[in-house]
């Protein structure tokens, strides 16, 4: 086993990373910018050494300063975490050369399915489904019409030099395939000088449904089941689960064969994802490899029982994979939510702050993965990501009561959340029905928001008394007009003070 | 002790005035001039437990930039703006200066640590007379009036109990 890992990341997963360590007896050595000093991961590492200022160019994207590190605090394996340079294949290329493991897929996997083009190509080598269609442009109409006709409608029209969403065009049917190609073909002469268009499936509401896959450098890769990810607001996937509701023991298998015949394909070791889209037919199409771990990676920890983290290091040291592929499926249900430092009613602007009080929930069935704490001030520099809140149970219904019952324990003070999200889409109807897709959240975010449950009879009140029981222990004769509240006086001092003022006449 | 307190929240914004009597362990409490069935715990430093009429509410507070209380409760959110009465008196209730012989009483039990007057001294409001110290915390006791130390019962090193009368000043 490793004598000492490089964790090269910060936030919550820095923490998971050094949890995983300090489970398995390996010293941990953290890296911080210098807003980052105080922060989580360099107070729970055993180490700890600074790479410059707060931008992630200057600090968490440096190769150079991470080797530095590394060979000064004589790590001989490194964790990219998620983000930052963890699918840059810079990075496993360095830690070769230093002589330290990287923890995770080679340069050359990375490369070989990280790329859109690049996995799509390997998907179809590999024979698993991709979205229909043709990746070359087609110069014809008639001979596009007749491809689409045998495709079956609805298609999508998109640009080769597409982006952004000019020159693409949904086709709904084929009495509208003239008209459409025409316009298509004359936005991408305006936008990018050609004209060229090609075709694909357009898929109506798909899942976004993606498998966990772990393979060692022993020749296996397996899969360890689904996650459902289609609650995204802006592609930006903020509730996960597992298992989704609509994957049958069958489906799971198929998907799961196909995920580890592409990971075989491309020589994947290591931890990855396969990302699919899925029809409400359930046919399902490739969409991306993740060559990393991902952020929602606990659903899986938590309906398999094994910890994601511990089995890539394990791996990176050249184990084998300690299970066979049967002895996988999934148990009970678990959820995660993404608590983000933005302010859900200020179109989800960020709130960076000190973090003044936090109420951590606990109790069966929670998982609370994060990188945060009282009296912390969140940076402005680095993604909003506070918290991730798990919740596991024996069904979906337990999951998602324990889960809101958690964000109703969970409250942070002096900075946004948004927690208020979550707690609108966990009592959305089609929600707890499973009847999702990826712009399921983006469709009820532009819907008007449903009349707010008043507060129960007395909040007002409690809160005056509290407000007035408060004041007269924070305030310390001038009332304070500082941004953050004064420390809190002791009780003593409080009750002395109340006493005093109630001997006055 | 009374408080002014505008109060806004999801149904709008009101004044609202709340007196807090101490009362041995827990407070009386009026709101508007009403008394009411509540008792109020300051549980960690910026949260406070509110039983009213057995209904259990759970505050938490903080400080806003403009200097208001941010209050949330559950989903709720409310923000208060509070008139401090030791302001009211300095600007313009200085008839509520206390008057008349004043009983300095141990607010806790604790150990009377430090004497910073003598008997027949004169204080100002808001002075030092001792310090007691109980869970390893050293709280001053003040005068709550200009006046003359008249007696000094508390002695250096003594062990005193909540309400046991440390001082008088006239």
């Amino acid at each position: 086993m490793f004598k000492k890992i490089l964790i090269a990341n910060r936030g919550e997963i820095a923490v998971r990373i050094l949890r995983a360590c300090r489970e398995l007896g390996i010293p941990t050595a953290a890296v911080y910018s210098e807003v980052d000093r105080a922060s989580l991961h360099v107070r729970l590492a055993n180490e700890a050494y600074p790479i410059g200022p707060a931008p992630s160019r200057e600090s968490y994207l440096c190769i150079d300063k991470l080797m530095d590190v590394a060979k000064k605090a004589g790590c001989d394996a490194l964790h990219p975490g998620y983000g930052f340079l963890a699918e840059n294949p810079a990075l496993p290329r360095a830690c070769a050369d230093a002589g330290i493991t990287f923890i995770g897929p080679s340069a050359d996997a990375m490369e070989a399915m990280g790329s859109k083009t690049a996995g799509k190509q390997l998907a179809r080598r590999a024979e698993v489904p991709t979205v229909p269609g043709t990746s070359d442009p087609i110069e014809n109409p008639e001979e596009a019409q007749s491809l689409a006709r045998s495709m079956g409608y609805p298609i999508l029209l998109k640009a080769i030099a597409g982006g952004g969403g000019k020159g693409m065009r949904v086709v709904p049917s084929d009495a509208e395939f003239a008209s459409a190609w025409r316009d298509a073909a004359s936005e991408a002469l305006n936008a990018f000088g050609d004209s060229r268009v090609f075709l694909e499936k357009y898929l109506v509401g798909p899942r976004h449904i993606e498998i966990q896959i772990f393979a060692d450098a022993h020749g296996r890769c397996v899969s360890l089941g689904e996650r459902e990810c289609s609650i995204q607001r802006r592609h930006q996937k903020v509730v996960e689960e597992a298992p989704s509701p609509v994957i049958t023991p069958d489906l799971r298998r198929k998907m799961g064969e196909a995920a580890a015949r592409l990971g075989r394909a491309g020589g994947y070791i290591n931890a990855g994802t396969v990302e699919f889209l899925v029809d409400a037919d359930l046919n399902f199409y490739f969409l991306e490899v993740n060559t990393r771990l991902q952020v929602e990676h606990p659903v899986t920890e938590q309906v398999t029982g094994l910890d994601l983290v511990k089995l890539q290091i394990a791996i990176a040291a050249g184990h084998r994979l300690p299970f066979a592929w049967e002895s996988i499926t999934p148990r009970g249900h678990a959820m995660e939510v993404r608590l983000y430092a933005e302010d859900p009613d200020n179109n989800f602007f960020p709130s960076p702050g000190k973090i003044i009080s936090r109420h951590a929930p606990t109790g069966p069935g929670i998982r609370l993965d994060e990188g945060v704490y009282e009296g912390w001030t969140v940076p402005m520099d680095y993604d909003p990501l506070l918290s991730k809140l798990i919740a596991w149970g024996n069904s979906r219904e337990e999951t998602i009561a324990r889960l809101r019952r958690a964000l109703d324990e969970y409250t942070i003070t002096g900075i946004r959340t948004n927690v208020s999200l979550f707690r609108r889409i966990l009592t959305e109807p089609e929600f707890l029905r499973g009847e999702i897709h990826t712009k399921w959240l983006d469709e009820l975010l532009a819907r008007a928001r449903p009349p707010a449950v008043p507060p129960r009879p007395g909040t007002e009140e409690a809160a005056l008394i509290a407000a007035a029981l408060w004041h007269s222990a924070n305030s310390n004769g001038s009332a304070s007009s500082s941004g953050e509240p004064q420390a809190a006086p002791s009780r003593w001092k409080m009750e002395g003070r109340l006493r005093q003022m109630d001997h006055r006449p | 002790m009374k408080f002014e307190i505008e109060l806004s929240g999801p149904s709008g914004r009101k004044k609202h005035v709340v007196e807090l009597t101490r009362k041995s362990e827990s407070f009386d409490v009026t709101l508007d001039g009403h008394p009411v069935d509540a008792d109020a715990v300051q549980v960690s430093p910026n949260t406070v437990s509110v039983l009213l009429g057995g209904q259990s509410f759970e505050i938490h507070l903080s400080r806003a930039i403009d200097g208001k209380i941010k209050l949330q409760c559950g989903p709720h959110e409310f923000s208060a703006e509070l008139i401090d009465p030791r302001s009211w008196r300095g600007r313009k209730h200085g008839a509520l200066e206390v008057e008349g012989r004043q009983e300095i009483l141990a607010p806790m039990p604790g150990k009377v640590v430090r004497v910073l007057v003598a008997a027949g001294d004169a204080v100002e409001a808001g002075q030092g007379l001792l310090v007691v110290e109980a869970m390893k915390m050293q709280n001053e006791i003040r005068s709550p009036k200009k006046g003359k130390v008249e007696r000094l019962l508390a002695k250096e090193g003594q062990n005193v109990n909540a309400g046991e009368v440390l001082a008088w000043v006239e």
